[in-house]
C-alpha cells in the first residue's frame, strides 16, 4: 500500500477482498435491475402537441393564441430579459434583477415574430392574407385594437362544424378575420412551426424558441393540466403516466407550493436563490454548525457499523 | 526536475496498486451502506454505454424504432437507478460523518457531482424531443432567466441542449467521479466514530 494508507490504517485489522469482483456482481444485479424495468415497464414518450394538432383539434383556442398574441396579450410581450426591453418585469430579490445584467439577447416582438413575420411568409403561396395584412399594418394602433377585441370577443361565441370550420357572429373585425384564418391555415398546413423558427443557418436549425413559446400559455398549460404536470402540481418533477420523473427535484419543486414563492412574481428567483443556499450547505455540511453533529447524535453509524462495535468494545 | 519520477513519487506516497486495485479492506468495511457508491457507479456506467448507442443513432431514433425504444428504456431507468444510488450514498455517507480526517473535500466533489448530475438530467428531459422536452422547455426557462443565466443557457435551444447533455456535461461527471474515486481509493475507508470518545463527551 502506498506511505499514506499505510499510516492511515496502522492497526486495523484488514480482511480478504477483491474489488473487481464485487464491481462486477454490482454491476451484474444493476443490468438485469434496469433490463428488467425496461422489458416490464418500458418508458414515458407522450407525443409532442404540434400546431397542426391544435389548429384541428381545437381550432378556437388556435385563434384565440394567434388574436391574443396579434393583441400584446401574451407572456413574453413584456417578459423583460432575455427577450424584451421591460426590465422592470425582470425578477428580482432585494432590487436585484440578475436578468437585466446580460440584458435582451434574443429580442422577441410576439406580434410581429409570431403572427405578421409567418402570415407574411403565408402570404407568398397565399395571396388573399396579403390586402389584409396591409389594411392592418396601415391601421393605426387604437383601431387595430378594436379589431382584435371584437374578435376575440366574438371567438367567445363562435361555433365549430364537423369539418373543423369556425364560425362567427357577424362583427367588425376588420383584416383581423382573414388575417387569423391564414394563420389557422398555416397551423393546419403543418407549417406553422417552420414559419415561426427563422434561422439564418437554413435549412439547418436547432432552435426551437419561437415555436415553444407560441403556444406557451394556454395550450400549453391546458395540456399539462390534464397530464398533472402543472407547477402547482409539483411541475416540472412529474413524469407523463405513471412513471417516476425527475423526483429528485422534490427539493426544488416543494419551494414553489408554499408561500410567498407560490404566489410571488419573483417566485423562480426565490426558490432559484433557496436551493441555491439548501445546495451550498449541502457541499459544505462538514463545516456547518450543528448539522455536522447530526451524524454523532442520531446514532445510525452505529447500525452501519454494527458488527465492528460488536467486536470493538473498546472503540 | 523529473516530472516522471516526481508522478512516481506521488503515486507511491498516495496511491499504490493495492490502494487502487484493493485486495484487503479493513474488517469495518462490512455493510450494505458501502453499495450504494457501487450502484451509482454502476448506473453511471450504464447510462454512458445507453447513451453512446443512443448518440450513434441519433437523438430521435427512439421514437420509431423498438429497438431504440428499448436502449431509451434502459437510459431511463438507469437514471432512476443513478439518482437512488447516488442519495442513499450521500445520507449513509452523511450519517457515518465520512468527512473526517481530511476528507471534507472528498465530501465536496462528490457533491458537486451530484449537482452537475441534476442538471444532467435536466437536461436529459429537455432532450428527448416529446412532449416532456416541450413542456420541460417553457416551464424551466423561467427559472434560468430569473437567474440571469437563461442568456447563456436556452432550454429552448436543442442544439445547446443535446450537446451539453451528451458531450459537456457527461464529461464534467466522469472527471468528478473519478477525482472522487481517487480522493476514497487515496484516503482509505473512514474508520468508525470512536464510541468511547462519544461517551466521554456526554
Amino acid at each position: 500500500m502506498s506511505e499514506r494508507s499505510d499510516e492511515n490504517l496502522k492497526g486495523v485489522p484488514m480482511k480478504r477482498y477483491d474489488l473487481v469482483r464485487e464491481g462486477l456482481i454490482v454491476f451484474g444485479v444493476t443490468f438485469v435491475l434496469v433490463v428488467v424495468l425496461s422489458i416490464v415497464f418500458s418508458s414515458p414518450d407522450y407525443p409532442t402537441v404540434k400546431a397542426q394538432d391544435v389548429a384541428n383539434d381545437q381550432p378556437v383556442a388556435f385563434l384565440q393564441t394567434s388574436a391574443n398574441i396579434l393583441a400584446g396579450n401574451s407572456s413574453i410581450q413584456t417578459y423583460g430579459p432575455p427577450y424584451t426591453n421591460d426590465t422592470g418585469n425582470a425578477q428580482n430579490l432585494v432590487g436585484i434583477a440578475p436578468a437585466t445584467v446580460m440584458g435582451v439577447t434574443d429580442p422577441i416582438n410576439p406580434p410581429e415574430d409570431f403572427v405578421i413575420k409567418p402570415l407574411e411568409k403565408a402570404a407568398v403561396i397565399n395571396p388573399g392574407i396579403t390586402s389584409a395584412l396591409s389594411t392592418f399594418q396601415a391601421a393605426s394602433s387604437d383601431q387595430q385594437q378594436t379589431w382584435l377585441k371584437n374578435y376575440l370577443a366574438a371567438l367567445d361565441q363562435a361555433t365549430t362544424d364537423s369539418t373543423g370550420k369556425v364560425s362567427l357572429p357577424g362583427g367588425d373585425y376588420g383584416p383581423v378575420e382573414a388575417m387569423m384564418n391564414g394563420m389557422l391555415a398555416l397551423g393546419k398546413s403543418g407549417l406553422l412551426e417552420g414559419a415561426l423558427n427563422n434561422s439564418s443557418q437554413l435549412p439547418f436549425n436547432t432552435d426551437f424558441t419561437n415555436a415553444l413559446l407560441f403556444f406557451e400559455d394556454d395550450v400549453y398549460h391546458s395540456v399539462a393540466e390534464k397530464l398533472d404536470m402543472l407547477g402547482s402540481l409539483w411541475g416540472i418533477s412529474n413524469e407523463t403516466g405513471q412513471y417516476p420523473g425527475a423526483w429528485w427535484l422534490w427539493p426544488y419543486t416543494f419551494f414553489y407550493q408554499i408561500p410567498p414563492m407560490n404566489s410571488s412574481p419573483n417566485g423562480d428567483l426565490q426558490v432559484v436563490a433557496i436551493i441555491s443556499v439548501v445546495f451550498l450547505i449541502t457541499l459544505f455540511t462538514p463545516f456547518v454548525p450543528i448539522l455536522n453533529r447530526i451524524p454523532k447524535w442520531i446514532k445510525i453509524y452505529k447500525w452501519i457499523w454494527r458488527d465492528w462495535y460488536k467486536n470493538n468494545k473498546a472503540g | 526536475m523529473n516530472l516522471t519520477r516526481g508522478i512516481q513519487n506521488s503515486l507511491k506516497k498516495n496511491l499504490s496498486l493495492e490502494d487502487a486495485l484493493p485486495t484487503r479492506m479493513p474488517i469495518y468495511v462490512n455493510s450494505m451502506a458501502y453499495l450504494f457508491g457501487v450502484i451509482t457507479l454502476c448506473a453511471l456506467v450504464m447510462l454512458i454505454l445507453t447513451g453512446v448507442v443512443m448518440a450513434l443513432f441519433g437523438p430521435t431514433w427512439y421514437h420509431f424504432s423498438p429497438a431504440g425504444r428499448f436502449v431509451n428504456s434502459m437510459h431511463f431507468w438507469s437514471v432512476q437507478v443513478f439518482f437512488a444510488g447516488i442519495i442513499m450514498h450521500m445520507i449513509t455517507k452523511f450519517f457515518m460523518a465520512a468527512w473526517r480526517g481530511g476528507r471534507w473535500i472528498t465530501w465536496l466533489v462528490g457533491g458537486l457531482a451530484f449537482g452537475v448530475g441534476m442538471f444532467t438530467g435536466l437536461t436529459g428531459f429537455l432532450s428527448q424531443t416529446n412532449w416532456d422536452s416541450q413542456w420541460i422547455a417553457t416551464q424551466a426557462k423561467d427559472a434560468m432567466n430569473a437567474a440571469g443565466i437563461g442568456q447563456l443557457f436556452n432550454t429552448m435551444n436543442l442544439g445547446q441542449v443535446l450537446m451539453l447533455h451528451i458531450v459537456v456535461l457527461p464529461l464534467v461527471i466522469c472527471i468528478l467521479v473519478g477525482y472522487h474515486i481517487y480522493q476514497i481509493r487515496r484516503d482509505s475507508p473512514v474508520k468508525p466514530i470512536p464510541e468511547d470518545k462519544e461517551k466521554s463527551k456526554k
